[in-house]
C-alpha cells in the first residue's frame, strides 16, 4: 500500500516535471537566435562587458554572427547578435514587456521615432554624427544611427536592353515618359514582349511608389495636411498625375498582365535578372534576391521616368535605411553603453567596420568617410546618385496602415477593378480619416 | 490518513491538477484578466505609458467599418465551410468504417492533412493554386489562365477548399468512433423490421451518433471562427485585403497599426460571439440527445 503511494507520488512529481520543461524549451526563433534564450546582456566570465545586437536585416543576419565573433574576440567585448520574424516595434514590445531589452537595436526609421524618446540614449556628441546627413534626430538630439542608405526607382536590366537595341543603354535618355515609352515599343518591336515587371505587394504599391507622390512634392508636410483636410485634389495635381501615368505604361507593359496580383516576387526578379524583362521598380535592397539567379552584370537603377521638368526624375528616392539606437533601460550598465557606443563607431569610422558594412553586407554606406567601392550594381548606382546629392530624401510619418489600406486600393487600380479617380478617391478618404503623427 | 481532511484534499488536487491549473492560470486567466484591463487603454504595444480610456477602444472598435466586415466575412466563410467539413467528414467516416478494402490505410491518409501544420499547408497549397492550377489550367484551355487567388472570390473558395481538406480528417476520426459506438444489433433489428439502408442511417444510426455531430459542428465552428494560420500563409488577406479575416484584422490593428487597446477590445468581441455561437450550438445540440 505504501509503495503504491510512493509510486503515484513519484509518477505525478515525474509527470509534473515534464509539463514544466516542455513550457521551458519552447522559444518563438529557435533556429535565428544565436546563444540561450535570454537576451539580458550576460555579464562575460571574465568580466569583461557584454552587449546584444538586435539585427532586423534578415539578409545580413550569417555577416552579423561572425562578425559578432571576430568582434567578441579582438576588442574583448562579448557581442551577441538576435533576429526575429517578428515586426520590429512587436518584437521590442515583447523584449521591454519581459524588462529584457537589447542593448542595441537596428529598427526603422519610424520606430526611432515612437521609441526614442522613451527608450533611446542620446548620441548628439558622437563624432560620426558630422560625417553623414542620415542621422534622424528629435528636438535637436540625434538618436538614431543609420546603417546604410536605400533608395528606390527602376531597376533596369542594361544587356538584355542591348540585346536588342544594339546600343549602350543610357539611362538618361529615357528621363522623360515619352523617351521611356519610346524605348518600351523599341524593346517590343524587338521581340521582347513585355518589357517591364511590376511586384503587387503592397509595400511596393503603397510603401514605396504612392509615396514618391508625397515626397517629390516641394513641401510634403503641407501636402500631408492638405491631404488630411481636404484641400488636395489629386486628380489634378501635376505629380499625382505624372507618377500614375508612368505607373499605367508600367502596368500596360508588365509581363503577368492578365495575373498581375498573383505575380509573385521571385519569378518577376528572376525574369529581371536574366534579361527575359528590362525594367522592374524596386530598390537596391532587391539585389539580395536578383542575386540568386543567374544574373546579367550590367544591371542598375534609374529614377522613375516622368514627363515633369522639376528634376525628380533625375533623382532617386531614398535615404538612411535601418537605424541603430541605444537603449536607456536600466537593465544595461553604463560600461554596457560605452561598449555599444565604441561599437557604432568602429562600424562608422574603423577600417575594417567599414569593410564590414560595405563588403561582407553589400550595404551602401551612409557616412562619406567610408569610401570604399559598393560591390553590387544596384548599389553603386545608389551610391552615385547618394554622392552626387541626387536622393529625395523618405518621408517617415507615415501611418502605420498606409501600405495596407492603400495597398489594397493600389491593387484594385493594378488588376484593373478600379480606374483612377477611384483610387485618387481612397487614398483623399483615408487621409482624411487618419490622426497624423506630430513632428 | 483520513481522506476527508481539506488539507488532504488540497494535497491531492495540487499533485494531481495543480501543475495544469497553474499553467492554465499563468498562460490563459492572467493573461485574459490582463488583456482585459488593457482594452481600457490607449496603450500602443510599445510606450511604456499606458493611458486609462474607459470604453473609448470599444466605441472605436464598434465603429471600426473593417472590422465588421471581416467579422461577416468570417461568419459567411465558417457557415460555408462547417457545413463542408461535416458533410465530407461524415460521408468519408462512413467510406472508412462500411469495411472497404484497405480502410485503415484510408483511415491515416484522410487524417494526414491535420498533422501538418497551418502554415505550411497554406504555403503548399498556394504553391498549387499559383502554379499548378495555372500551369494545367492554361495548358487545357490554350489561354492564360488566372490564379484563383488573385480574384476576391476565387480566394474565398481556396480558403474554404483548404479549411475543408484540414479539418474533414480530423472530424472524420470522431464520426468514426460514432459509427463505431452504434451497436449493430439495432441496425440489424431496423432492417430485419423492413426499413431500407437509407432508413435505418436516418431513423437509427444518425440520433445515435448526435453527440459526435455536436462535438465535431462545436470544434468546426471556433475553430473556423479564429482562423488565422492559413488565412495568412495561403492569402495574407489578399486580393485588397478582401479575405481578412476576423482574427487577422485584429492582429494588424493590435500590432501593425499599433492600436494595441482596439485590437484587444476587437480580440473580446470575437471571443464573446464565439463563445455565444459554440455554447448556444452545444445547448441546442445537447437537448435532443437520445440514448440507446
Amino acid at each position: 500500500m505504501k509503495m503504491k503511494r510512493i509510486g503515484a507520488i513519484l509518477m505525478a512529481a515525474a509527470m509534473a516535471a515534464t509539463v514544466l520543461a516542455g513550457c521551458g524549451s519552447s522559444s518563438d526563433e529557435p533556429a535565428v537566435e544565436n546563444g540561450s534564450g535570454s537576451a539580458a546582456a550576460p555579464e562575460a566570465a571574465d568580466g569583461d562587458v557584454s552587449i546584444t545586437i538586435f539585427n532586423s536585416k534578415m539578409e545580413i543576419q550569417d555577416q552579423m554572427e561572425a562578425m559578432a565573433e571576430t568582434y567578441s574576440k579582438e576588442k574583448g567585448v562579448e557581442v551577441e547578435v538576435y533576429y526575429s520574424n517578428d515586426t520590429v516595434a512587436q518584437h521590442l514590445a515583447t523584449k521591454y514587456a519581459s524588462n529584457d531589452p537589447y542593448t542595441i537595436s537596428m529598427v526603422d526609421a519610424k520606430d526611432i521615432y515612437s521609441l526614442a524618446a522613451d527608450h533611446a540614449v542620446d548620441l548628439s556628441d558622437q563624432e560620426w554624427v558630422g560625417n553623414t546627413t542620415q542621422a534622424i534626430s528629435i528636438d535637436g538630439k540625434v538618436y538614431g544611427f543609420p546603417v546604410c542608405v536605400e533608395a528606390r526607382g527602376i531597376i533596369y536590366n542594361a544587356d538584355a536592353i542591348k540585346n536588342i537595341t544594339g546600343k549602350d543603354f543610357d539611362p538618361a535618355s529615357v528621363a522623360t515618359l515619352d523617351d521611356f515609352k519610346a524605348l518600351i515599343d523599341e524593346l517590343k518591336a524587338g521581340g521582347m514582349e513585355t518589357p517591364v515587371g511590376v511586384m503587387k505587394e503592397d509595400w511596393s504599391l503603397a510603401g514605396h511608389y504612392l509615396p514618391q507622390v508625397y515626397e517629390e512634392q516641394d513641401d510634403t508636410d503641407a501636402f500631408i495636411q492638405g491631404l488630411h483636410d481636404g484641400t488636395v485634389d489629386l486628380l489634378s495635381d501635376p505629380k499625382f498625375t505624372a507618377l500614375m501615368d508612368t505607373f499605367d505604361v508600367l502596368k500596360d507593359n508588365n509581363y503577368a498582365k492578365d495575373s498581375a496580383i498573383s505575380a509573385e516576387r521571385e519569378v518577376t526578379e528572376q525574369k529581371l535578372a536574366e534579361g527575359e524583362i528590362a525594367f522592374m521598380f524596386g530598390g537596391n535592397w532587391d539585389w539580395s534576391v536578383l542575386n540568386q539567379y543567374d544574373y546579367s552584370e550590367n544591371m542598375g537603377m534609374m529614377p522613375v521616368p516622368e514627363n515633369m521638368d522639376d528634376g525628380a526624375n533625375e533623382k532617386l528616392v531614398g535615404g538612411g535605411s535601418k537605424y541603430f539606437f541605444i537603449d536607456n533601460a536600466d537593465s544595461i550598465s553604463d560600461a554596457q553603453r560605452q561598449a555599444a557606443k565604441d561599437f557604432l563607431v568602429w562600424l562608422a569610422d574603423d577600417p575594417e567596420g567599414q569593410a564590414f558594412v560595405v563588403n561582407d553586407c553589400a550595404l551602401v554606406p551612409a557616412y562619406t568617410n567610408n569610401t570604399l567601392e559598393v560591390s553590387d550594381p544596384l548599389g553603386k548606382s545608389v551610391k552615385a546618385f547618394a554622392d552626387a546629392g541626387n536622393l529625395i530624401g523618405n518621408y517617415n510619418y507615415l501611418p502605420d496602415d498606409h501600405y495596407s489600406v492603400l495597398g489594397a486600393a493600389f491593387q484594385k487600380y493594378l488588376a484593373g477593378e478600379t480606374d483612377r479617380a477611384g483610387l485618387a478617391g481612397e487614398i483623399q478618404d483615408y487621409w482624411k480619416g487618419v490622426t497624423l503623427a506630430e513632428h | 490518513m483520513k481522506r476527508t481532511t481539506m488539507k488532504y484534499k488540497v494535497s491531492q488536487f495540487l499533485m494531481f491538477a495543480g501543475p495544469a491549473a497553474i499553467l492554465f492560470c499563468a498562460v490563459v486567466l492572467i493573461p485574459f484578466v490582463y488583456g482585459f484591463y488593457l482594452t481600457f487603454t490607449s496603450w500602443d504595444g510599445i510606450a511604456r505609458s499606458k493611458p486609462f480610456v474607459a470604453f473609448a477602444n470599444y466605441a472605436a472598435a464598434f465603429q471600426d467599418g473593417d472590422y465588421w466586415v471581416a467579422l461577416g466575412r468570417t461568419a459567411i466563410y465558417t457557415v460555408i465551410s462547417v457545413v463542408l467539413v461535416n458533410i465530407v467528414a461524415f460521408l468519408l467516416a462512413y467510406l472508412v468504417t462500411s469495411g472497404v478494402k484497405g480502410q485503415n490505410f484510408f483511415r491515416a491518409g484522410f487524417f494526414i492533412p491535420n498533422l501538418i501544420g497551418g502554415i505550411v499547408l497554406g504555403y503548399v497549397w498556394k504553391f498549387v493554386f499559383n502554379r499548378a492550377f495555372v500551369a494545367i489550367g492554361s495548358a487545357l484551355s490554350g489561354g492564360n489562365v488566372a490564379s484563383p487567388l488573385s480574384t476576391t472570390g476565387g480566394a474565398m473558395f481556396c480558403l474554404i477548399l483548404v479549411t475543408v481538406w484540414q479539418y474533414a480528417g480530423y472530424m472524420m476520426l470522431i464520426y468514426v468512433a460514432g459509427f463505431m459506438s452504434v451497436s449493430a444489433d439495432l441496425k440489424e433489428a431496423a432492417l430485419i423490421d423492413g426499413a431500407t439502408g437509407w432508413q435505418a442511417m436516418k431513423n437509427v444510426t444518425i440520433p445515435l451518433m448526435r453527440s459526435s455531430f455536436v462535438t465535431c459542428i462545436f470544434l468546426s465552428i471556433t475553430r473556423c471562427f479564429v482562423i488565422y494560420d492559413v488565412n495568412l500563409s495561403l492569402t495574407k488577406g489578399e486580393p485588397f485585403n478582401s479575405s481578412v479575416m476576423a482574427a487577422m484584422h485584429v492582429y494588424n490593428q493590435a500590432f501593425v497599426y499599433k492600436n494595441y487597446g482596439e485590437g484587444q477590445a476587437e480580440a473580446l468581441i470575437l471571443f464573446v460571439i464565439c463563445a455565444v455561437v459554440g455554447i448556444t450550438q452545444v445547448m441546442i445540440g445537447k437537448r435532443g440527445e437520445v440514448e440507446a
